[in-house]
Formats: C-alpha cells, structure tokens, sequence
C-alpha cells in the first residue's frame, strides 16, 4: 500500500510534529512496511470472528473513589514543563 | 419565529460529583483551589502511568441514566479519541465512543413535550486554558474529571423549548445526586447543534454548533440569535456555512471560531490500558436502588396537593424539595410549601438559606400553630424567618414563637377579663351602646380594641364571640 506524503504531512499535522523532507520519505517507508506487514491479516476470513479490544481477559478494574497522597507535587511536575509562568504551564499561544 | 422550522439537538456535559477524578486518586473539587494544585503524574501523562478507573464515576453515571429514563448497557468500554491540544497532555481523551455506559432514553419536559436522548458516555474533562497576548497559560486541576456527555436526539424545535430541556435535565442530573449542578462553575456546560428549514422540507439545513453554553438563559438567547442569523442568510439565497461558532454573553452574538467543512480526524482506537465494563443487574439494580428521588417523583408526590406552579417553582431548590419530602403525607404541607415559595425566595439571601433549613419537625409544628391559630399569619412568617437566624438556631416554632411574643391569646379566660376591660372603657361607651340599639357593624371597633389591648396577641376571631356573648 502506497502512502503519499499528503498523508504523511495530514498525519504529522495531527500530532503536530514538524518533518524534514528526509524524515517524511523514511517515515513513509516504514509505515508502508508495517501496513504491507499486517495487511497479511487481510488473507484470513475474519466474518465470524469477534473483534478483539483487550489481550488480556481482564473486566472490571476499578479502585475505591478516596483522595490518596501523590508521589510528586506542582512544583516537581511544573520543572517537567519547558516553561510555567504562575504555576501554570506556559504553551505558545493556542486559540 | 414562524417562516422557517428550527431543529436544535443539544450535547451536555455533566461533571461528576466524585470525590476523586476519573482515572486517579486526586481531588475532583478544585473550586477555590489554586492551579496545577489537584494533578497527578496520571492527569500530566509522565510515561508509564497507568490510569485507574473510579468505581464511584460507574455508580453515579447508573443514576444519570436513571434519571434520563435509559437503559443501562451491561458492556461498556473506553476509546482514546485523539486531538493535540495543550488542554490534555497525553494527545487524547479517554472516551467511549463505540460502547457508551447509557443507552437510549428520554427526558419528559414540564409541558408535556418528551426529548429523546441518542446515549451518554463516560469520558474525562480537559484542563483549562488562560489566553495572553503571546502566550497561554495552562491549568490541569480539571483534566480528568469524569463527565457524562449527554446526546439528545434533534427534538427540540424552539429556544423556549431547549432552555426547559437543559433545565429539566440540570434538575434530573442534581436531584440524582450525579453532580453539584452548580452552573457558575461549568458542573453543567451544553453545546447546541442548530439548522433551519422551511416547513416540510425533506432535509435539515447545514447546522452551526455554539460551544460551552453554561447557562440555560443563555442557550435559550444563543438560539434566537443563531434562528436571526440563518435565517438572513437563507432569506438572501446565501448558504448557512456547517461551522463552530462561539457565544458572547455580553454582545448577545455568536461569533465565527472554525469550520467544521474538513472533518474531524480523532483516530478512535481502544484504551488499552482501562479493561472494559460488566456490569451484573445485581450491581445495576443496587444503584437504581440508590438514586433519590427525582424531580418525577416529587411531581407525582405532590401533583395532588400543590398547585402545579409552586411545585415548578421550588423544583429548581433541590433542597427545598428535599424539605417537603421529609413532610409527605402531613397535612400542612401546603403551608410550608408557600412559606418556601413566598417569604424564603423573597428574601435576598435565600440562597444562603437554603443550606440551613430548619428540620422538618419544626416546620410541622409551625404549620400546626398556624393552622390551629396560635399565630396570625404574620407572626407566623416571622417564626418561618427567625429559624434562620443563628441566634434561634436549633430552637423549635413553639420557642421561637414565645420569644418574639406572637403567640395569640387563646385562653378564654384571660380574653373574658380583657373584653371585660373593654366593655367597661369609658372610651368604649357608646360603641357598646350602638351595638346594643343593634348596630353589628361596631363590633370590628370593639374587636380592634381587644387586639390592642392584649398587644396583638389575642385571636380575633375568639374576641369577637366573646363581645357577642357579654353583650347579648
């Protein structure tokens, strides 16, 4: 299957990633590749067959709704930031 | 509104009222709460954290489709819906697009038209942003708390009609215990789909959606404004454009914010890291079981004993209605209903007197002095009002009633001594004898100089048959 660098630039818009031209050639080979890989999938008849959500057979996961003391604060998690003004993480403008 | 038909269908959100966030074990109550202070490594998405889902969103989404009528599906699960945006730091929403907790249900207006609900699903609340000039600032207490969005069915045919659906919903979603509702405060916020047609056409016009509306006054204003707008576009031959437009509550407009031309691209996929719901009917029933009650219940409670215009009038106090609930089946209902509805609402803080409510006995046994006379209907609203002031607080009616010196005379005999004192008044001389030669009409002078005389405090109409008595 064949990806056009029209896709490539939608896809990298969506996650707003920035590409040089030699990173959207390869980037466009390598999601050939693994589209090519797993269409093989394709091949099989999978009419009857239930789609698979979870690998593992778990249901039901939940935890109590009570307040629990975290491991890290603001101020730990605003110096992950690039910049933070007022407590607040600093981002360019965004509308 | 007549040339054209408008079709509104409106998605609300509902914030939770848990006492953690969706996905982790921090506080989901960030009023007053200074920013970034209710964050978990979970909400800033550091790598490898693994979100963890709060039984208690489960419980309360159960009562939300209680209240809107719905079926409850016993399979749900939860779909990244990916979008980049500062608001959430991990690049999607946790959502449930293809399996949504509530299934198809309805929410009954108060004039009798029904708007049908498409579904509702589980998702969690973006963070917010603050704009600057060259900058934004970004606050994360509100990323992940969990919210049900609401999809109505496009039922709804009238700015009127959408401002009672948001409301009926706003009181369904408080009265089921589901959220604070407190709309100042964005617990409630509703996006309003709108397109135009002339009668009987066979297609929808192209809608516009205004975003983030979080007051029913003004869905109720964005739709009179938008039904203006398309329809002088439609007027001159010119196409609504399918766009997201935004609502100014002070200019009373919407404006342009984007097209929604080219569509949106969320790349669903399912959240691997959230193992899907199933839910038994045991668990299902026991949470039924658990909703309070709803605004139709207390209408069906109370259909025979208020009138229809009290009753929707204190259903929007939930605690209100909660009070009178406590008095169901009493047969003083209705004078506490009024005192609600006429002299609390009056007064200017009544808002703040909703939170201190007098109990429920208490109000009974003033309802009963009233209705036996032991208070003019005046002493009594002073009462009514004097259990909220925090110097009479925890003291019953009877108390109250002692302290102000309201109580009215009652005892016979010490009414006889004052008509007594009355009749043999000099001033009173002539009255008497008027009444005597057979003039009923000054037995109201007489009766206004008993209720002087005992300061108020006697029962008029006891005073009056006393008079007669001593002077026939």
């Amino acid at each position: 299957m064949k990806i056009t660098s029209v896709e490539i630039d939608h896809l990298a818009e969506l996650s707003n990633f920035s590409l040089s031209e030699q990173e959207k050639q390869n980037l466009g080979q390598d999601l050939e590749n693994i589209i090519g890989y797993i269409s093989q999938l394709d091949e099989l008849d999978t009419k009857d067959v239930e789609p698979t959500y979870q690998v593992f057979e778990m249901e039901n996961v939940w935890r109590e709704d009570e307040i629990l003391p975290q491991e890290t604060d603001r101020d730990g998690l605003l110096a992950l930031a690039p910049d933070a003004q007022d407590y607040q993480i600093k981002v360019p403008k965004v509308l | 509104m007549t040339k054209y038909e408008i079709t509104v269908g409106i998605e609300c959100h509902v914030q939770l009222a848990t006492k953690t966030k969706l996905f982790s074990e921090v506080d989901n109550d960030a009023r007053g709460k200074d920013p970034n202070t209710c964050v978990s490594p979970v909400d800033y998405a550091l790598p490898g954290m693994l979100p963890r889902l709060n039984e208690q969103a489960i419980r309360l989404a159960i009562r939300a489709g209680r209240a809107m009528n719905a079926e409850i599906n016993p399979y749900s699960r939860f779909d990244r819906k990916h979008y980049y945006y500062p608001d959430l730091p991990k690049g999607y929403q946790i959502s449930q697009f293809y399996h949504p907790i509530i299934g198809a249900g309805h929410i009954d207006l108060p004039d009798g038209t029904s708007v049908r609900i498409e579904h509702a699903h589980m998702e969690e609340d973006a963070g917010k942003l603050n704009h600057y000039d060259t900058y934004s600032l970004v606050d994360l207490n509100r990323a992940g708390t969990p919210l049900i969005e609401i999809v109505s069915m496009p039922d709804i045919h009238s700015a009127r009609q959408a401002h009672d659906y948001c409301k009926e919903l706003w009181r369904a979603m408080t009265y089921a215990g589901v959220t604070i509702g407190d709309l100042y405060n964005g617990n409630m916020r509703f996006d309003v789909n709108i397109s135009l047609a002339l009668p009987g056409a066979k297609e929808l016009g192209k809608r516009a959606e205004i975003k983030n509306l979080n007051s029913f006054r003004s869905v109720e204003r964005a739709i009179e404004y938008e039904y203006e707008r398309q329809s002088k576009l439609l007027d001159k031959g010119e196409p609504v454009r399918q766009e997201t437009r935004g609502w100014n509550d002070a200019t009373g407009k919407t404006t342009f914010q984007r097209s929604k031309e080219e569509a949106q691209d969320y790349r669903y996929m399912p959240e691997p890291d959230i193992p899907p719901i199933r839910l038994s009917q045991e668990f299902i029933d026991e949470e039924l079981k658990n909703t309070p009650l709803l605004p139709k219940d207390y209408r069906g409670k109370f259909a025979d004993v208020l009138p229809v215009d009290t009753l929707e009038v204190l259903l929007d106090y939930p605690e209100l209605m909660r009070k009178l609930g406590e008095l169901a089946g009493k047969d003083n209902i209705k004078r506490v209903a009024n005192w609600f509805a006429s002299v609390l609402l009056a007064e200017e803080k009544s808002y703040e007197m909703l939170s201190f409510l007098p109990k429920a006995d208490y109000l009974e046994e003033l309802a009963e002095m009233a209705e036996k006379q032991e208070l003019s209907s005046t002493g009594a609203k002073e009462v009514f009002l004097k259990f909220f002031d925090p110097q009479m607080k925890g003291k019953d009616a009877h108390t109250i009633a002692k302290e102000l010196n309201v109580l009215q005379e009652n005892d016979t005999g010490a009414l006889e001594a004052i008509v007594g004192q009355v009749i043999s008044d000099p001033a009173c001389a002539q009255a008497v004898a008027d009444y005597k030669a057979g003039s009923e009409k000054v037995l109201g002078f007489l009766v206004g100089q008993v209720m002087k005389a005992s300061r108020g405090k006697a029962n008029p109409g006891t005073a009056s048959q006393i008079l007669k008595n001593k002077l026939t």
